[in-house]
């Protein structure tokens, strides 16, 4: 029988080929298994309909950490292109925000719809910066393991006092003061607007089935705030996990594609390996898990090795998949009413998002198990700022929907629900660019239940888990369990329903490298202090 | 200026005032309570508004009243009497019921009869919530220390809170944080599986809040139904003999034993400062009063926008008490009775009558019935908490007539148009509406009703927007943020100026617990 590996990774999405990445770079024999038929997982780019491709997961890779980049020397592997501008908010009256990257160009939409709000727009971005800056320094180690202070735990501790204390008394508690909020609270107190604060309103329910009126919601936002500017990479999103898995199998790892895996094999506490679906066995020092928590411990591992309460705070946690994707293949470019013949602006995200109390009805119809009448809708066009996505002369739309539940209510998701979903998505965009349906060549709709399939994730729920705050920091993905860690020795985690998941930002994956590496340079001796 | 100085002056005769007045009165303080209505208890009263019919007009149970006060100031021998509510029925639409009853045993039979899981797990979801409220009790009952400050006196106060959470253990501290931060539906989907049973225990999630009980921070208030449990007493609910102006009366009663001067009829209208300090008050009728200093009972908006001139304020804390929230959502329907209500899902006088009747069918009708007092509405079918305190104390009614207690909820502040007369009554209809789906005989036996809307909330009782908590118990607002950052120790930006309302730790609810704390902190600086 061959060697063990020194680590198996299962799946092939950023945060385990990030992992991958780092521990081969450390000169580790790793093994991917990815169980489709490519690599990337939520991060990937397909083609949908003959000439044109989309991002099906994620649209961005804005929220990529930066270190991420410099240590896996990733600018060299990919090219991020800046969007620019960011946001297209056209508005049911004709008009439209617009956030670009020069600061007096957004000020000065912002004017025209109030000067106050404009006035305004730069110190609530500031404090912004200062909030998602805690989060920044949470995030860049394994969290504390609350109650109990580990002398482990008193650098990252310090870490964030320090911050803190530096940011002064009054802004330390605002600070402390936002992070709970409802977003919708928080921009009443900022702004007038109705478009601005549903644009920025917008972020703090992204993957979460709650409204924007939600405690918690806040947290999202800041969540999203992190990494660096919006912008997307040449050629797809899937170039950045090819690219990593290049790197990893430069350095001497593997990467499977097709190889599922059915089982984690467990004796005596410790994971030793991998049982493929196939049968197939792979054996190594350590497994690492980068599918979310509920697949990884209710379908991988025997529930004989698990303890009862923390099989029950697994089954506990929160999924339930809100949105969903329509893809559009277009002859030609829509015209947006607000944009008045300017291209240039539908470059970024078109945010479908005129108000709170439209995201908020939005959410309404999906607690009780429908989907929005009117959803939130964020719309790209990449084919305007990259060939790769459609044939010369035409054009690709890929729009992220939400509210659409993963337990939708009456007899569940099928064909004609998702026809009713790509209908309410069309109509809804027709409303602000009525010649849209004209130009529809093709139309893919994936549900919440297409992407449970698709990419692997319980409920369809792109997060891994929904990120609110009884499911974040020391509780993600359960409580006592946040260090990437698991009862299993061994066996650890690294996908987005870690600490610091969520999104396309990498850090979960480097986290998780970090502490493995940690792990492996004391023999190993400090998994096992979660014996018994 | 009188010639006479007073220790203290305090602004509002609620049981919180009063409670305030009676521990600085009973540490040998002159003190002077003033209150603007003809009546002590602030929205703690009993007032026989139809002749012959008492009812607590607004709070109408005690719940968590601390047993320290209650012990401190005497109260039983001023006349405080608390009698159990025995039971909670809610009725459902199908013609069943759900109850939970004094008997733990029959409780249990009955949750059998609807789900033999839930049976089981309610048990140890009391005992969890009993170690939890346990647990929460040192947090309410401390002066919230400043995570900003290096004093002595407030890094030992945040040890000690470290050394508290560390002490429950990882289980009881994780489980401290979901309720903390999730909804009360969610939470409780881990536990039970009867829809009935959740909407009713939700229900206590939202009382006063606008909130629904899919909302985040709504699990936290469960804990509340099993606070008084810790102090002996059988259930958190209960009644005050002679309604809920009983529980202030014999509050004022006591510190009128201490010596505090209780005067009526007497509104202030501004807080006199004088180089930077608060030296007494001016009434609306131009009397003054002189103190050493003076505590305001009011909430945080009245304390600092309303008895004060903007100037002698700082810019950070006028921008914190504006942005303040302090949205009511609440109303009160108080019925005078001919019979008592049939219900049809168990008809006749009965036991039930003796608890509180919960109109919670599911969550999915408590969920919207905030959905529409979101968008500014007041519910159509809204969640009704009734008691009929005349089955338990028969002086509040004239013999074999009977007086019932709604509390309904929601009913914006900032209903779309305004609050008017014909919306009042109309908000009355649908109350009434929501309850004759179940007892269908109500109609015919009302013989008087009172609605109070949060408009006179705020007109009649000085809630600022009719806000029964001061200002929403919602993280952001809750113990070293409540009511801002900066003055969340009972101080103000004023020497000698003090809050001890509900708008500060540890928030509302007749629990008299700001009344006391704050009466600490100032008996600390009051040597």
């Amino acid at each position: 029988m061959n060697a063990p590996y020194d680590a198996a990774i299962i799946g092939a999405g950023h945060n385990g080929l990030v992992t991958a990445a780092y521990l081969a770079r450390a000169g580790w024999r790793v093994m991917v298994l990815e169980a489709s038929d490519r690599v990337g997982g939520a991060t990937k780019t397909v083609e949908f309909a003959p000439g044109f491709k989309v991002n099906p997961g994620a649209h961005w890779a804005g929220a990529l950490d930066p270190s991420v980049l410099v240590d896996l020397q990733l600018h060299d592997a990919v090219t991020i292109i800046p969007a620019d501008p960011a946001v297209f908010a056209p508005t049911p009256d004709g008009k439209s925000l617009v956030f670009r990257s020069d600061l007096d160009a957004t000020l000065e939409s912002i004017r025209s719809f109030s000067s106050k709000d404009a006035e305004r727009w730069s110190r609530f971005n500031a404090l912004l910066d200062r909030a998602s800056g805690l989060l920044n320094v949470l995030y860049a180690s394994p969290p504390p393991e609350f109650p109990a202070v580990h002398l482990r735990d008193l650098p990252t501790l310090g870490r964030a006092a320090r911050y803190l204390k530096k940011l002064g008394r009054r802004e330390m508690m605002e600070v402390l003061r936002v992070l709970p909020m409802p977003v919708a609270a928080l921009l009443d107190e900022w702004f007038e607007t109705d478009v601005l604060k549903g644009t920025v309103g917008a972020s703090g329910i992204v993957g979460v089935m709650q409204g924007p009126m939600a405690a918690g919601t806040t947290a999202v936002l800041l969540h999203h705030e992190l990494g660096g500017a919006m912008g997307s990479v040449r050629g797809g999103l899937g170039e950045l996990t090819w690219a990593l898995a290049a790197m990893v199998r430069e350095r001497g790892g593997e990467v499977r594609t097709e190889a599922a895996v059915g089982e984690i094999a467990v004796r005596q506490g410790i994971a030793e390996g991998v049982v493929l679906e196939d049968g197939d066995e792979v054996r190594a020092k350590c497994v690492i898990s980068g599918i979310d928590p509920k697949k990884t411990f209710l379908d991988l591992v025997p529930a004989a090795s698990l303890g009862s309460t923390f099989l029950s705070r697994v089954e506990n946690i929160r999924f339930r998949g809100a949105c969903a994707r329509v893809h559009l293949a277009l002859d030609g470019l829509p015209t947006f009413t607000a944009a008045e013949g300017d291209q240039h602006v539908l470059r970024g995200a078109i945010s479908i998002s005129p108000s709170i109390e439209y995201l908020e009805r939005a959410y309404d119809d999906a607690k009780y198990g429908a989907i929005s009448t009117r959803p939130y809708l964020e719309a790209v066009i990449p084919s305007l700022v990259d060939d790769a996505f459609a044939p010369a002369g035409k054009h690709v739309m890929s729009v992220y929907a939400q509210y659409a539940p993963y337990h939708l209510g009456g007899v569940g998701w099928n064909a004609a629900a998702s026809q009713r979903l790509g209908d309410t998505v069309v109509d809804t965009l027709t409303e602000y660019a009525p010649d849209l349906p004209s130009k529809v060549l093709h139309r893919e709709v994936l549900t919440p239940v297409d992407l449970e399939q698709r990419f692997g994730v319980t409920e369809g729920s792109i997060n891994h888990g929904e990120l609110m705050l009884d499911q974040f920091f020391f509780s993600r993905p359960v409580a006592g369990h946040a260090d990437y860690r698991t009862p299993i020795h061994g066996l650890y985690l690294c996908g987005a329903g870690t600490h610091g998941g969520g999104g396309v930002n990498a850090i979960p994956g480097r986290n998780a490298a970090r502490v493995v590496l940690r792990d492996r340079a004391k023999g190993w001796g400090s998994r096992l202090r979660r014996q018994g | 200026m009188s010639a006479s100085t007073y220790d203290a002056i305090v602004i509002g005769g609620g049981h919180n005032g009063l409670v305030n007045a009676a521990y600085l009165a009973r540490a040998g303080k002159r003190v002077l309570v003033l209150e603007r209505r003809h009546v002590v208890g602030g929205a703690a009263v009993t007032e026989e508004v139809h002749p012959g019919f008492k009812y607590s007009v607004c709070s109408y149970v005690v719940s968590l009243l601390r047993p320290e006060i209650i012990r401190d100031l005497d109260l039983s021998r001023h006349g405080l009497e608390i009698l159990p509510l025995e039971s909670t029925m809610t009725p459902m639409p199908n013609g069943d019921y759900l109850a939970r009853w004094a008997d733990r045993d029959q409780t249990r039979r009955e949750l059998y009869r609807h789900s033999p899981r839930d049976a089981d797990a309610y048990d140890d979801f009391g005992s969890l919530m009993y170690q939890l409220a346990f647990a929460v009790k040192p947090i309410l009952e401390m002066i919230p220390p400043d995570p900003t400050s290096v004093s002595v006196r407030d890094l030992r106060a945040l040890f000690r809170l470290g050394r508290h959470f560390q002490s429950l253990g990882a289980q009881r501290f994780h489980e401290l944080h979901k309720l903390m931060t999730m909804s009360a539906a969610d939470y409780l989907a881990e536990w039970f599986e009867t829809d009935v049973l959740k909407a009713t225990l939700s229900a206590s999630g939202i009382i006063g809040t606008f909130l629904g009980p899919r909302s985040p921070g709504t699990a936290y208030v469960l804990l509340h139904h099993y606070m008084g449990e810790l102090d002996g007493v059988f259930r958190a609910w209960g009644f005050a003999k002679g309604g809920t102006g009983a529980v202030s009366e014999a509050i004022a009663a006591s510190a009128q034993s201490f010596g505090a001067e209780v005067r009526l009829e007497s509104t202030v209208q501004e807080v006199t400062v004088r180089d930077g300090r608060a030296v007494g008050v001016v009434l609306q009728n131009g009397d003054e009063y002189a103190a050493k200093l003076v505590v305001s009972a009011l909430d945080p908006r009245r304390t600092f926008l309303g008895l004060l001139d903007r100037s002698h304020l700082p810019e950070d804390l006028l921008t914190d008490i504006e942005r303040f929230r302090i949205r009511g959502s609440s109303g009160k329907v108080n019925l005078a009775l001919d019979a008592l209500p049939d219900f049809t899902c168990l008809p006749g006088t009965g036991p039930h009558h003796r608890g509180a009747i919960s109109i919670s069918p599911s969550i999915d009708y408590l969920e919207r019935a905030y959905d529409d007092a979101k968008y500014g509405a007041f519910s159509r079918r809204p969640y009704v908490d009734m008691i009929m305190p005349s089955m338990i104390d028969p002086s509040m009614a004239p013999p074999g007539k009977h007086v019932m207690s709604c509390f309904v909820q929601y009913a914006p502040f900032a209903l779309n148009g305004g609050w008017s007369p014909e919306r009042r009554e109309a908000f009355g209809d649908a109350v009434i509406d929501a309850i004759a789906e179940y007892a269908p005989n109500l109609k015919d036996i009302i013989l008087h009703r009172q609605v109070v809307t949060p408009a006179d909330m705020e007109m009649e009782f000085g809630l600022t927007e009719g806000n029964i908590f001061h200002g929403e118990l919602a993280l952001n607002q809750l113990f070293f943020l409540r009511p801002t950052a900066e003055w969340a120790r009972y101080t103000t930006p004023i020497a000698g100026y003090y809050q001890c309302g509900s708008g500060t730790h540890p928030g509302g609810g007749i629990t008299g617990q700001p009344g006391r704390l704050a009466a600490l902190k100032i008996l600390g600086k009051l040597k």
